[in-house]
């Protein structure tokens, strides 16, 4: 009964918005760094993460997570969410994701102060 | 004051890949039906979810198996769901795995599973003997206004 998370990217001017849909864990975090690192690869060093369609995330999915936000940090990039939902912030909190990326509550104010329009 | 009846609900569920999910939504099936709130099932099904994470990367259990029990009441005063999470796998030291936990807030890779149950449940306690298994049992409470 896999849970198969999908990712879709908007690439903007200076960097690029990943939407994901379902489920963040071992898998689904994978996925997100595979796209993540072609982006950084291409020279990306803004990626904006939108998880309003994610409602569950694991710990073994967040550690995927800050293990993409570790390899921007050494390309002096910058990894940011927005539109968690409460127990996703609550856990990124926790899992001491937030004090290394930047969160938003909607999309709109993201793009705005990460320079994305 | 009027109580309802409790509501149990037992699952044996395959140590399979995302099989997590499965006691998620049963659980927090049961939790609608008790009239609690988003916010709270969605802490308890990610607390639901780490328990079996922990059953089936850690137990080390020969039957494959997670066995859960759900335990749901309502009143006027609160709503209540209890749960446990059982593995007949080898067991593990409680305080061992709290001592070498990182600190709230300190990024970390893994060894946060029982961190978030404890954050996200009210209640939380572990029944564990070396190679006797392993039973999680945790509580989510929702007070009722007024």
């Amino acid at each position: 009964m896999a849970e198969e998370l999908k990712v879709a990217v908007d690439r903007r001017a200076n960097g690029a918005i990943l939407y994901t849909k379902g489920y963040i864990n071992n898998v689904g975090g994978e996925e997100i760094a595979n796209r993540a690192y072609e982006l950084m690869d291409q020279g990306l060093k803004t990626l904006l993460l939108n998880l309003r369609d994610t409602k569950i995330v694991n710990s073994i999915g967040i550690s995927i997570l800050i293990e993409i936000i570790e390899k921007m940090m050494e390309k002096e990039g910058i990894i940011a969410f927005c539109c968690l939902t409460p127990v996703i912030l609550k856990t990124f909190h926790i899992m001491g994701l937030a004090n290394y990326a930047k969160i938003f509550d909607n999309e709109e104010s993201a793009v705005k102060e990460l320079g994305l329009s | 004051m009027t109580s309802t009846a409790e509501r149990t609900m037992e699952l044996t569920l395959p140590m399979v890949e995302d099989i997590e999910i499965a006691a998620a939504r049963a659980a927090a099936n049961l939790a609608r039906e008790l009239g609690m709130s988003s916010d709270k099932i969605d802490e308890m099904t990610h607390a639901i979810v780490e328990a079996c994470i922990n059953a089936r990367e850690h137990s080390g259990c020969a039957d494959n198996r997670i066995y859960l029990r759900f335990a749901g009441t309502s009143d006027s005063d609160e709503s209540r769901i209890d749960v446990w999470v059982t593995d007949r796998g080898r067991g593990f030291d409680p305080e061992e795995a709290r001592k070498h936990r990182p600190r709230p807030g300190e990024a970390h890779k893994r060894g946060r599973g029982l961190q978030l149950i404890e954050a996200h449940m009210d209640e939380v306690d572990i029944s564990t003997t070396k190679d006797g298994g392993t039973t999680i049992h945790m509580a989510k409470v929702e007070k009722k206004n007024g």
